[in-house]
């Protein structure tokens, strides 16, 4: 936890433009959030784009981190995330071929994360994860589906092949559910 | 199912699909207007962000190339840390000269640590990995006719002189001359190259006495480092 800690400073001092403290941060986190840009986008260069707009995001907006009641590990993978995803939809928009190279993701590694990244990339909390095995398969896949590819309901309804009012229902009992569980 | 409790719900659902990103239109317009004023909500909102984003514990971390951290300076700060090598790959002779001389290039720039980079003057460092060289160099836009050079460390080989070469865009290296005896010096840079170092990369390399008899570099590249604006 100490590492979030000093990940914690890190954003601080950013926020008073301190470049050192950002060099740190990134040589600490770069490897997860590129590793998440890389899944959403299964595209080797859009996620060396999308990586470069999330640190020059996390330069500009550090001095919100504070208030925003999140754990800085969430903060920075939910800008990772966000902006992956904002492509990703974009994307879909642009060109309506579908289906990403997914051999092309798995030969991605440049190279390995260095013990620092692994650390930060190693959680304590992964109660979401067997809250989901407690959903059927399919719903929580559809939970997966929307946080790690940007799903629409319209996107999920057409996947499951159900009518979009009844994906709607099916995925707001399955988050109810897994609050339960999460809050148990 | 009291309306407080059924209102809690429908919250607790509401934040779940903000943070998923599956609101749309006026739903999202509202939800986000609630994360602002909203205490309560954004608390709800906060801690799904938090167990979503644990689903990414699973996706292995991928250590990105080096060229992203170079764009983000770039962009961020303007100045390039990258590109060097690259452009030094126009001389491959002399960079596997360089190698098997076990003479690394190292690329070292105090200013990447300075906190506030303003007005219109250069530098750049020059350095060998080993610190037997270290040559600085300074533009002043008010003095345009030369580059003050300072060679706070290291010396030519006996019989032998330092050659200071200007590497802009993809160009091959263009000489500014050898470094003066003196550790401190003027190089006077031709008035066609000026508008070129501000992009430029600078390097040195080991050349006969006089300077390299080709035009081109010839020995051994000792350091390079690229101009970055003060």
């Amino acid at each position: 936890m100490s590492r979030l800690i000093e990940i914690e400073a890190m954003i601080a001092r950013i926020a008073l433009g301190d470049r050192v403290a950002f060099g740190a941060l990134y040589d600490a986190t770069s490897a997860k959030l590129f590793g998440i840009c890389l899944r959403v986008l299964t595209n080797r260069a859009e996620a060396e784009d999308a990586l470069q707009e999330i640190y020059v995001k996390v330069w500009h907006n550090a001095g919100r981190y504070q208030v925003n009641g999140l754990s800085p590990m969430t903060w920075l993978i939910t800008i990772a995330r966000n902006h992956a995803i904002d492509r990703l939809r974009m994307r879909r928009k642009a060109e309506s071929r579908g289906g990403g190279d997914m051999e092309a993701v798995a030969a991605m590694a440049d190279t390995s994360p260095g013990p620092e990244a692994l650390a930060v990339a190693a959680s304590d909390n992964a109660q979401i994860e067997r809250c989901l095995t407690e959903l059927e398969p399919e719903r929580a896949g559809a939970v997966r589906g929307a946080y790690l590819s940007g799903d629409s309901y319209t996107e999920l309804a057409a996947r499951y092949d159900v009518p979009l009012n009844t994906m709607r229902t099916w995925l707001r009992r399955s988050l109810m559910r897994l609050k339960e569980c999460l809050t148990r | 199912m009291t309306g407080a409790g059924e209102h809690h719900e429908d919250d607790t659902v509401l934040a779940a699909e903000h943070v998923l990103g599956l609101l749309e239109g006026d739903d999202l317009i509202r939800a986000e207007a609630r994360l602002q004023s909203d205490a309560a909500y954004r608390a709800l909102h906060a801690l799904w962000a938090e167990d979503f984003a644990s689903l990414t514990d699973e996706i292995a971390p991928v250590a990105p190339p080096s060229r992203v951290r170079s764009a983000i300076d770039k962009r961020l700060f303007g100045m390039r840390r990258e590109g060097l090598l690259r452009r030094l790959g126009l001389w491959p002779a002399l960079t596997a000269a360089a190698l098997a001389a076990g003479t690394y290039l190292v690329v070292t720039n105090l200013d990447l640590l300075r906190p506030e980079p303003a007005g219109p003057s250069l530098r750049a460092e020059i350095a060998a990995e080993d610190g037997g060289l270290v040559v600085q160099v300074a533009y002043d836009p008010a003095d345009p006719e030369a580059l003050q050079v300072s060679r706070p460390s290291g010396a030519p080989a006996s019989g032998r002189s330092l050659e200071l070469w200007l590497i802009a865009g993809e160009a091959a290296p263009v000489s500014l001359g050898v470094l003066p005896d003196d550790r401190e010096g003027r190089v006077t840079v031709p008035e066609a190259l000026r508008p070129l170092l501000s992009q430029a990369v600078l390097a040195i390399s080991d050349e006969p006495a006089g300077g390299s008899p080709t035009g081109a570099p010839t020995g051994a590249v000792l350091g390079a480092g690229p101009v970055t604006t003060l």
